[in-house]
């Protein structure tokens, strides 16, 4: 299991009811990312990433096939033990405005390490330390609305990250951000790919992004349409 | 921060980030509040001030009466050692005052007229106006002042039908113990008038010695003793008390519920009838609340849905959710205490005159009506509607919030 892939997805195909249509959203698409990967996932708007990301992420199921996260097949877990895997084994970042809105930076990285029943001062060294990593040090103190969508997404890495998961799952997470703040937060997130060796697997339009990644999976209509790894 | 605290410090935050909505619901939870006090109160208050009227109409709150006397009051039924008992029943802390009366029906008539009625005999040297609705509510003359006066007081409408006058003649009569017509001459006195046309149409009061005589009652007959108590919910449990106290053989001890059955009656259909109006105006409120709190649920479905893609327990966003009706119920209660304690006050102290709403001569099972309306709370209830406006607060929370804990955590990966 250790040398396996940490995550494994086979033949798996989505399809959404609307109404009286069927939305084929992924169509027997078959994959597996090994652990400390940086994967893009690539592919045109409606090709199927983020139903991708969710079906990695225990938050849907597919209509057919298989998933496995670190050996262990989702559709043997019950709900309780989804819930308690993607606390403690998965960490998420979505497009955007996936902070707490009431809560400050500090307390928006603490949160999942609270979920955990983490001690206060052990969370407070990790939490203070992931913020000084992502660039936040002095913002504690600062709400979501109060941060730049760079900050808020910085602080929803920290959340991710500050865990130790697995995996961190990422739905376009420079979408909303201009060119200089998408730079850095790539860079922060190489850096925790390489120094923790967390895998990443996260989906992007973005030509700059896909520069920086090791392995490109690309996706048309629900299927695989090209794997590529570099160096 | 931790588990409960982090929750309620996260609930708090959350009410209070949409603060005008927050202060409209709990204005609503506060506005139940103040209806069910309201309500409450001012029915309280009518019911002890209608009890207090009937127990100074002749009964007292607690009754030492011969035994079976109110299923078919007869002159021979009587007690005899008045004064004995009479001391006997002051002594109990709960009892206030006591007084002995003497109750017959008797003939009232002028050269002209007659018409039937009742004759209380009373002592005027224990009774007075605050144990005595005719005495309080004399508007001519004056009560007699020794026990064997030839003066009597009667009501104004008797006065009207017999055309008499203060210092007119009037001849009562009736039948004494053996069952011998007698007849007496009296002196108008005095002249009451209650509000109430049946009382103040057909009763006349006389110094009790008198009536002993008349009706050849031994001077420690009479035929019961009115006790009157501060709290008239206690009289239950006083009747028991006094009861093993004097242990007679002859007589029993009641509670106005029993003496004064009709109005006991009224008032319970009254209040039955309250309390299934307060728990739809409860229903009305919680539902508007409900309203609410599910429509700040369903706008935030996105955040629940991060919370819980995130890994948290859904028990835990129900208990969250929930959290906010609770502080939402602690806001109305605030709210509403604030606005009940300035108008209990005046609704104590002054209240409202609804005479021009009452019709002329309206009565409640033969009680005269107090014209002003007022409120009074006692603690019990107090506690019982907080409690129950909380609850109710709390109870409308819990469908959004079990809505909350049901969104698919699949929700965060929308966009909005
Ligand atoms: N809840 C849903 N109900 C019905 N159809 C859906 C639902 N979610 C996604 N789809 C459809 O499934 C297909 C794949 O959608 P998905 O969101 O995975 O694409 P995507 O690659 O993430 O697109 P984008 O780049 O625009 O985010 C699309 O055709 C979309 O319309
Ligand atoms: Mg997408």
């Amino acid at each position: 299991m250790d040398n396996g892939p940490i995550i494994k997805l086979e033949n798996v195909t989505k399809v959404y009811h609307q109404g009286k249509i069927n939305v084929t959203a992924i169509d027997g698409f078959s994959v597996a990312v090994d652990k400390g990967d940086f994967t893009a996932l690539c592919g045109p708007s409606g090709s199927g990433k983020t139903t991708i990301l969710n079906i990695v992420g225990a938050l849907d199921v597919p209509t057919a096939g298989r998933v496995t996260l670190e050996g262990n097949d989702l559709a043997d877990l019950s709900r309780t033990a989804l819930s308690t895997m993607r606390r403690d084994r998965i960490g998420f970042v979505f497009q955007a405005y996936n902070l707490i809105p009431v809560l400050t930076a500090y307390e928006n990285a603490e949160f999942v390490l609270a979920l955990q029943g983490m001690p206060e001062r052990e969370r407070r060294a990790r939490v203070m330390e992931m913020l000084k990593e992502v660039g936040l040090e002095g913002l504690e103190n600062r709400r979501p609305e109060e941060l730049s969508g760079g900050q808020q997404q910085r602080v929803a890495i920290a959340r991710a990250m500050v865990t130790q998961p697995a995996v961190i799952l990422a739905d376009e997470p420079t979408a909303n951000l201009d060119s200089a703040t998408a730079a850095s937060l790539l860079s922060i997130m190489e850096h925790l790919n390489i120094s923790h060796g967390i895998t990443f697997l996260f989906s992007t339009h973005d030509q700059r992004v896909m520069d920086r990644a090791r392995r490109i999976i690309t996706l048309r209509d629900g299927k695989l349409a090209g794997d590529e790894r570099k160096g | 921060m931790n588990g409960m605290k982090r929750h309620f410090s996260m609930a708090w935050r959350n009410i209070m980030r949409r603060r005008r909505r927050t202060l409209i619901t709990a204005a609503t939870v506060a506005g139940g509040l103040l209806i069910s006090l309201t309500f409450t109160g001012t029915a309280d208050w009518s019911y002890a001030n209608m009890i207090d009227t009937s127990a100074k109409m002749g009964y007292g709150h607690v009754t030492v009466a011969p035994r079976d006397y109110f299923e078919s009051p007869t002159i021979n039924k009587r007690i005899h050692n008045c004064d004995a008992i009479r001391e006997t029943v002051l002594r109990d802390g709960g009892v206030v005052d006591a007084v002995v009366r003497i109750f017959g029906q008797g003939m009232f008539a002028t050269a002209s007229k007659s018409v039937g009625g009742t004759m209380i005999g009373i002592d005027p040297a224990h009774d007075s106006a605050q144990r005595n609705v005719f005495i309080s509510a004399l508007k001519e003359g004056k009560l007699f002042t020794g026990a064997d006066d030839p003066e009597v007081v009667i009501g104004m409408k008797l006065a009207e039908k017999l055309n008499l006058h203060i210092g007119k003649k009037l001849i009562y009569t009736s039948a004494d113990i053996n069952g011998e017509i007698f007849s007496g001459m009296a002196r108008v006195g005095g002249i009451f008038r209650t509000g109430a046309e049946t009382v103040d149409g057909g009763v006349i009061l006389l110094p009790i010695d008198r009536l002993r005589h008349a009706l050849h009652y031994g001077p420690q007959d009479a035929t019961l003793i009115a006790a009157f108590i501060d709290d008239q919910r206690r009289a239950p449990e006083i009747s028991s008390r006094l009861a093993t106290r004097l242990r007679l053989k002859n007589a029993e001890i009641l509670p106005w519920p029993q003496t004064q059955a009709e109005l006991a009656g009224l008032i319970s259909i009254d209040h039955a009838s309250n309390v299934l109006y307060q728990f739809f105006v409860g229903l009305l409120v919680a539902a508007g609340i409900l309203d609410t709190i599910l429509m700040s649920v369903l706008e935030r479905k996105h955040e629940f849905g991060v919370m819980l893609a995130v890994g948290m327990d859904p028990k835990k966003l129900f208990l969250l959710v929930l959290a906010e009706s609770f502080y939402i119920g602690v806001l109305g209660l605030v709210i509403g205490g604030l606005i009940a304690v300035p108008w209990y006050w005046f609704m104590h102290q002054t209240g409202i005159d609804l005479a021009s709403y009452i019709p002329e001569g309206y009565d409640a099972g033969g009680v005269p009506l107090e014209t002003v309306l007022k409120m009074r709370l006692y603690w019990e209830s107090l506690v019982v509607i907080m409690a129950g406006v909380f609850s109710l607060t709390l109870a409308a929370g819990l469908y959004p919030a079990w809505k909350a804990s049901r969104i698919p955590p699949v929700e965060s990966m929308r966009g909005i």
